[in-house]
């Protein structure tokens, strides 16, 4: 008999909590839902002539166009880097070997840090006809600009 | 197309003075607001079609206003009377008249403009709005208090419309004869078939 009573009075525990969570969760729910909605005591479909809203909408449209203005700027700029890297992507950079070896010898690993007076460093040793070959070597991989 | 419609049963008065029958698109439902009304803090509107609906009953009865400027409302410059509301489609159109010989710069500015000049504009009250952070405010509950003819550029909604009833027939005699007699005849005329008309609806609604 004292084992019914346990299990029922538990159920009732465990209702009656259930019962103030559900009373919880429905006054949350409530606060929320009064949170997002609203009464709204008048709205005439007429555009204001002044006032906040006007002022309110001028400054969105000023601040669009400066938006779009800056926009218009940023995507010629992206265009034109973009234009860039692929003519500079286009470049052919291969060089016959003996021309690398030469480089090489005269401490020239990479063409990418590629700079006139290291060139010319690196090509003292060499005579004036070869000096002229490798620069041209270069100049038609893309390697020295002009 | 879904047609709801509600009007509000008038006594017949042949040759009235001061009655000018109107009609015109008070609004569309379901769409947002070209631009935001007056009062929705800079968020455009959208009237639901069953806040619309609802509504609809509050809509009869409801005075016409005007502002000199032609750009809003005035609640205390009423100029006519609406007497029927119907939906079609999303469109909310009104009928009634204007009380022609107390204002007959609101008839003079409506029949003289352009067609497709002048348009209207809803005053609505207590109306409930679903997300007040939502960029679009969707009105689903509210009532009407009444309307103005207004510029079409100054409404809130740019689909909306106002003419006088029967406009056509008396430009066009006039233009023939020009002579005001005639003119006021078939002014009354046709305010003998809206009447008339009004007469058939009253028939049909009870």
């Amino acid at each position: 008999m004292s084992d019914v009573l346990n299990s029922v009075s538990a159920s009732v525990e465990r209702l009656s909590a259930a019962a103030r969570a559900l009373e919880m969760t429905a006054a949350r729910l409530e606060q929320r839902e009064a949170a997002i909605s609203g009464d709204v005591q008048k709205i005439t479909a007429a555009v204001e002539t002044n006032g906040d809203s006007l002022r309110r909408e001028l400054e969105l449209e000023r601040k669009l166009a400066l938006a779009e203005q800056e926009i218009t700027t940023l995507m010629a700029q992206v265009s034109s880097i973009q234009s860039g890297a692929a003519s500079h992507a286009g470049v052919r950079k291969t060089l016959p070997p003996a021309t690398v070896q030469l480089l090489a010898k005269g401490g020239l690993d990479s063409l990418d840090r590629l700079d006139t007076g290291a060139l010319d460093a690196a090509l003292s040793g060499l005579g004036i006809e070869q000096r002229i070959a490798v620069k041209s070597q270069l100049l038609r991989s893309g390697a020295l600009i002009s | 197309m879904r047609l709801e419609a509600m009007a509000m049963s008038m006594p017949e008065v042949a040759g009235h003075p001061n009655r000018v029958p109107f009609e015109g698109v008070l609004t569309v439902v379901d769409e947002a607001s070209t631009r935001a009304p007056s009062g929705a803090r800079g968020h455009r509107v959208i009237l639901t079609r069953a806040a619309a609906m609802e509504a609809l009953p509050s809509l009869l009865g409801m005075a016409i206003g005007f502002t000199p400027g032609w750009d809003g409302h005035d609640v205390r410059r009423k100029c006519g009377l609406i007497t029927e509301a119907d939906l079609i489609g999303k469109e909310l159109r009104v009928q009634g008249y204007l009380y022609g010989r107390d204002f007959p710069e609101v008839v003079q500015q409506v029949e003289g403009g352009k067609p497709g000049t002048m348009g209207m504009s809803y005053e609505l009250a207590d109306a409930h709005v679903a997300d007040m952070r939502a960029d679009v405010w969707t009105v689903t509950r509210a009532m009407f208090t009444g309307a103005a003819v207004l510029l079409r550029e100054k409404a809130a909604y740019r689909n909306t419309s106002f003419r006088l009833r029967g406009v056509q027939a008396r430009h066009s005699l006039a233009g023939a004869g020009g002579e005001a007699r005639q003119a006021k005849s078939m002014r009354l005329a046709a305010v003998d078939d809206f009447y008339l008309e009004q007469k058939g609806k009253e028939a049909r609604w009870r």
